[in-house]
């Protein structure tokens, strides 16, 4: 697979602050979630891969384009969502859109065609042309978002896309991402300090810490290390019990969880192995098996443990 | 860091409804030149409100309008009494209504220089593939073609009803064109000076005092030398004085090169301090687009 984005050594010190710690990462085609506390780095790569900040050493491609020589070439294949406010308040969504458009060389005709097609894609409705002071903070990520696909980019570069927004208008913004990476076969590097939103949007999960990378893996491997599954059964009173105590006579280690059974599928044993011996225990138990289902971990968790991992190590 | 409960999963059917899916765009992407070209006309019309909002175009075209008033008295007057010349010069005019022309230029240039700064969206620009100094200096050559606009529309309305009322179309074209050529220096000095001025300063009111104080308090400053040099007999102290600022500039140029009445009472003699008002004009100009191409790389840098 092509990389999307490679940082080699990349360092960014702002004097006494070290905002990139020689950063070797690759990144890939679909959805990129990049994850850090504040100030853990993220906006700084960001900038740094548009050639907007240079790095104090190392270097990166992205496209295949050096940062270093053909940040234009960068900048014309790339959409930038920036983390702030950056809209004018007495220009409409419309006009706007349609004027970042000319500014990455679409022509105007093709400029107003992209604009109509890119709002609609974002859900900016009638009040695409009214001035944008008037906008909730919704709309506005929108008419942002807006901006950064206009040019049918390669590539968009989304920085804290969900910041201010109340829940509907996040899984909104998460359900557009994903449809991004998807549907539109952009490759998307995301950025969120909430990490649980980026779990079910990105492919792939890059976490950063202090400016160095804490890990990067599919987002599958972060969820599905847990090996734990959640049986419920129902039965006669008691027949949770009955089947956490047959199954741990079976030789799976497990433990009750409210109303399910939380089995430790060992990572040892081929999955399906697992599934049959609940099945049959349940079966020769004669209790009804509901469920079973995969314990989805959440990306916090295993950030958290990988911090408590550099922490001790 | 604390995580928010999972919300649920269920497909969100909102937005989907006229969903054709996405189109890729395959058409031509243009070159900087080309670019930088959508940008000057977008900043020339935004000057003057256009492609903004209803009240953004009041001011610029209440300017315009008054700065056409003199102008179209000038010819009725000419037309009725039948007059054989204009009343005034051509390159007289633009320092007749210089209090209009640096209002212009201290409202609009805040538009084309301040508005991306105090929004952020400078940043939307500079993530895009035009240079920074492209931008500045495209910027400043928006703000420069609306001043001519400006400078150089009363000028047109004298020069039509000049021809109407049947003076000579050669010697009325040389002069106009004169004046055309030394409307451009002055546009292209102001819109250094009030871009330069409001690429300072994200706040809009601050930016427009500002470059009125520095414009017309500037060369009334100038104005009072000149007038005390002039009363003691210390010419030379005037002629230094008025490369100080763009309207003593201009009309010191207007008397000395272009032998226009322009109301500068210690224009520059001598081939050597003539030579000197041009370079001094020519150096603002130079000068203040690269400051400004200078200020907006600062600002790509940060």
């Amino acid at each position: 697979m092509g990389d999307t984005i490679r940082t080699e050594q990349l360092t960014k010190d702002f004097g006494s602050v070290v905002a990139l710690d020689r950063l070797d990462v690759a990144i890939g085609e679909g959805v990129t979630g990049l994850v850090g506390a504040n100030g853990a780095g993220k906006s700084t790569l960001i900038k740094i891969l548009l050639g907007l900040l240079a790095p104090t050493s190392g270097g990166a491609t992205v496209l295949g384009h050096d940062i270093a020589t053909e940040g234009a070439a960068i900048r014309g294949l790339v959409g930038y969502m920036p983390e702030h406010d950056c809209l004018p308040s007495d220009v409409s969504a419309s006009d706007f859109v349609v004027h970042l458009a000319q500014m990455s060389g679409l022509p105007r005709h093709a400029a107003r065609e992209r604009t109509a097609d890119v709002l609609r894609h974002v859900g900016l409705g009638e009040e695409r042309y009214r001035p944008m002071g008037g906008y909730s903070t919704g709309m506005k990520q929108r008419a942002k978002l807006a901006q950064a696909l206009v040019h049918d980019p390669r590539l968009v570069l989304l920085d804290e896309p969900t910041n201010g927004l109340d829940p509907a208008a996040r899984e909104e913004m998460l359900h557009l991402i994903q449809r991004i990476g998807a549907d539109f076969g952009i490759a998307a590097l995301v950025t969120s300090h909430l990490l649980g939103e980026l779990e079910r949007v990105s492919d792939h999960v890059v976490v950063l810490d202090g400016g160095r990378l804490l890990r990067a893996s599919a987002t599958t491997d972060f969820l599905h290390t847990t090996g734990t599954l959640l049986v419920e059964v129902i039965g006669d009173h008691g027949a949770q019990d009955l089947m956490g105590n047959a199954l741990a006579a079976a030789g799976l280690p497990c433990r009750p969880r409210g109303h399910v059974i939380a089995v430790e599928a060992t990572a040892s044993s081929a999955e399906q192995d697992v599934h049959d011996l609940i099945r049959d225990t349940a079966c020769a138990l004669g209790v009804g098996l509901v469920r079973i289902q995969v314990d989805h971990r959440r990306i916090e968790d295993v950030f958290r443990e990988g911090e408590e991992h550099v922490i001790h190590a | 860091m604390s995580s928010t409960p999972d919300p649920p999963r269920a497909q969100s059917r909102t937005g989907v409804i006229h969903d054709l899916g996405y189109r890729p765009y395959a058409g031509p992407r243009q070159a900087e030149p080309l670019i930088a070209r959508a940008l000057f006309v977008t900043g020339l019309r935004n000057a003057f409100g256009l492609g903004r909002s209803g009240k953004s175009k009041i001011l610029p075209f209440i300017l315009l309008g008054l700065n056409l008033v003199p102008a179209l008295i000038l010819v009725t007057v000419m037309v009725t009494l039948r007059l054989k010349e204009l009343p005034t010069d051509y390159a007289a005019y633009a320092g007749t209504t210089q209090m209009l022309v640096s209002v212009f230029a201290a409202a609009q240039a805040p538009i084309l220089f301040s508005h991306d700064l105090r929004y952020g969206s400078i940043v939307l620009y500079l993530a895009r593939p035009m240079h920074a100094a492209t931008y500045a200096v495209t910027r400043w050559a928006s703000l420069v073609a609306a001043l001519l606009v400006f400078l150089l529309t009363p000028v047109l309305v004298l020069y039509v009803g000049a021809l109407l009322a049947g003076t000579d179309v050669t010697d009325q074209s040389r002069d106009a064109g004169i004046a055309a050529l030394l409307a451009t220096l002055l546009a292209g000095m102001l819109a250094a000076v009030a871009g330069l001025i409001s690429s300072w300063s994200t706040r809009r009111g601050f930016a427009v005092v500002a470059t009125i104080a520095v414009l017309l308090f500037g060369y009334g400053v100038i104005a009072a030398i000149q007038g005390i040099a002039h009363s003691q007999d210390q010419l030379w102290v005037g002629e230094y004085a008025g490369l100080l600022s763009p309207y003593s500039l201009y009309r010191g140029l207007a008397e000395s090169l272009a032998d226009v009445s322009a109301g500068s009472i210690t224009p520059p003699t001598g081939a050597a301090m003539e030579a000197g008002y041009l370079v001094v004009a020519l150096a603002l100009v130079v000068g203040g687009a690269g400051a400004l191409v200078l200020r907006y790389r600062r600002v790509a840098g940060r």
